[in-house]
């Protein structure tokens, strides 16, 4: 006979798997929405955050249940308090979604700027920071969730470079006043743009903590700067 | 500066007839620590209890191997005496066993059996030994009564004092609490953490959580071996071995 318990545990990582899926699916279609100025894209990932929200409130519910009337221990003790912060991370990155389409809103009202290398480069590593988090939670990959914590670096760097690159872009000599002022508006919003996909990398690292300690019962977290 | 141990088990086996119940079993109990024994009915837990006041040598037919040292001293050795080793370490059984007696005789009986006479000397004992056991300010109005009139916690309680009154070293538990309602077992479990501070206390229980909540130590005994021993919050957070995690997690059998 399968314990009561068992099912209840699957029911939580069932959920958290779902919210996995809508958080992955915002962060694409808002980075989608920024780079092809799709403002109606974005308007979808700002609506869809509430299922993300009431997904979070979900997880929060079954974990004190599970732990007041299950009094899990060892594994299981690890895997619900895991993964209640893995859902609490998946929140936030969804809430990064969000901004990042209001931003892209925002930047469909103004001509586009030239294409950034290193902005592609951050979507691109921060949309894969997401994707291997969830996948090493679903595989328990304890070398992927390392894998994931070394990748902040990478995100970090190419944050640092759009940075570089807008700022140089805005102090330039322009002589006219009017154009000036829509490319500084225009460089904020996106400099604001890769601040959030730099976050997304952080709270995809925070996944791979997470991973390793509903594995191994270990603590990673502040270890890979050494 | 390493804790010093109170007891050791070498090599220990015992056997009822052909029976082998436990096997090789060695372990260390540290000074004026709680150790929890824990595994399924069967698994030898509460045999090894018995083994450390040999308590198992009054079952026909048993027999022991190995040896188990007390302050370094083989409690198996040629020259033991085992009723003095009887007072040195307590115990407390499953179900409250108070003699039908009053409350007062019940605690002083040990003292007496031992040849304390003075009337002055056993009463500060008693009141010492149940203020120890949390039970004073329940009873000191009603010390002639029947113990048998208690409640099932108190009688428990009442049995502990008993064991402390004739000032043991270690107090071994065999499911203290497994007969008592939470309230009850709350008490005795409140009780185990402050008499931690002059006994070395080894309990059994079934009760994982109990263990849990007890304990300093915790040992996991399957099919009369020990599988893992180690501090009680990492072996219920994240034990070395698979077999605990499965015994721990519900995973059994």
């Amino acid at each position: 006979m399968e314990r009561h318990f068992f099912r209840e545990l699957e029911k939580l990582k069932m959920t958290i798997l779902n919210m996995a899926a809508l958080t992955q699916r915002a962060l694409e279609n808002a980075t989608t929405a920024y780079m092809e100025r799709d403002e109606k894209l974005a308007q979808t990932v700002i609506e869809g955050d509430r299922e993300i929200n009431d997904l979070e409130v979900q997880v929060d519910q079954y974990t004190v249940r599970l732990l007041a009337l299950e009094q899990p221990m060892a594994r299981d003790l690890r895997t619900i308090i895991g993964t209640a912060k893995i859902s609490n991370e998946l929140e936030r990155m969804a809430d990064q979604a969000v901004n990042i389409s209001q931003r892209s809103q925002f930047l469909c009202k103004y001509p586009p700027l030239e294409p950034i290398a290193e902005m592609e480069q951050l979507i691109d590593v921060s949309l894969s920071m997401v994707k291997k988090a969830v996948t090493c939670f679903v595989n328990d990959d304890l070398k992927a969730a390392y894998e994931v914590c070394r990748m902040d670096d990478q995100a970090d760097q190419y944050t640092l470079e759009v940075l570089h690159t807008l700022v140089e872009y805005m102090v330039k000599d322009t002589p006219a006043a009017e154009r000036r002022r829509i490319d500084t508006r225009r460089s904020i919003q996106t400099i604001i743009i890769s601040r959030c996909l730099e976050r997304v990398g952080d709270l995809a690292t925070n996944i791979g903590e997470h991973v390793a300690f509903i594995i191994e019962g270990i603590n990673i977290k502040h270890q890979m700067n050494d | 500066m390493a804790e010093p141990n109170k007891i050791t088990a070498a090599a220990l086996n015992f056997f009822y007839g052909d029976f082998q119940a436990l096997e090789d079993i060695s372990i260390e109990f540290k000074k004026n620590r709680i150790s929890a024994l824990i595994g399924p009915s069967g698994c030898g837990k509460s045999t090894f209890l018995r083994c450390l006041n040999r308590m198992n040598d009054l079952i026909p037919g048993s027999r022991v191997g190995g040896e188990v040292h007390i302050d370094g001293e083989n409690i198996y050795g040629p020259q033991i005496d085992v009723v003095h080793l009887r007072r040195r370490v307590g115990m407390v059984f499953q179900k409250p066993n108070p003699f039908p007696k009053t409350i007062f005789d019940n605690v002083a009986y040990g003292l007496r059996v031992n040849g304390i006479k003075d009337k002055k000397t056993v009463a500060e004992n008693v009141e010492k030994s149940l203020k120890q056991a949390a039970l004073w300010d329940e009873v000191k109005e009603r010390l002639n009564a029947s113990a048998l009139g208690l409640s099932g916690g108190q009688q428990q309680r009442l049995c502990i004092a008993r064991a402390l009154a004739v000032e043991p070293e270690v107090i071994l538990m065999d499911e203290p609490a497994s007969a008592l309602d939470p309230i009850a077992t709350q008490k005795i479990e409140d009780l185990i953490h402050e008499l931690k501070k002059y006994f070395t206390i080894i309990i059994v229980t079934h009760n994982m959580q109990q263990a849990a909540r007890v304990s300093d130590i915790t040992a996991f005994f399957y099919m009369g071996r020990l599988i893992e021993t180690g501090e009680t919050e990492t072996l219920f957070t994240r034990p070395r071995l698979q077999q605990t995690e499965d015994y721990i997690t519900g995973r059994f059998g």
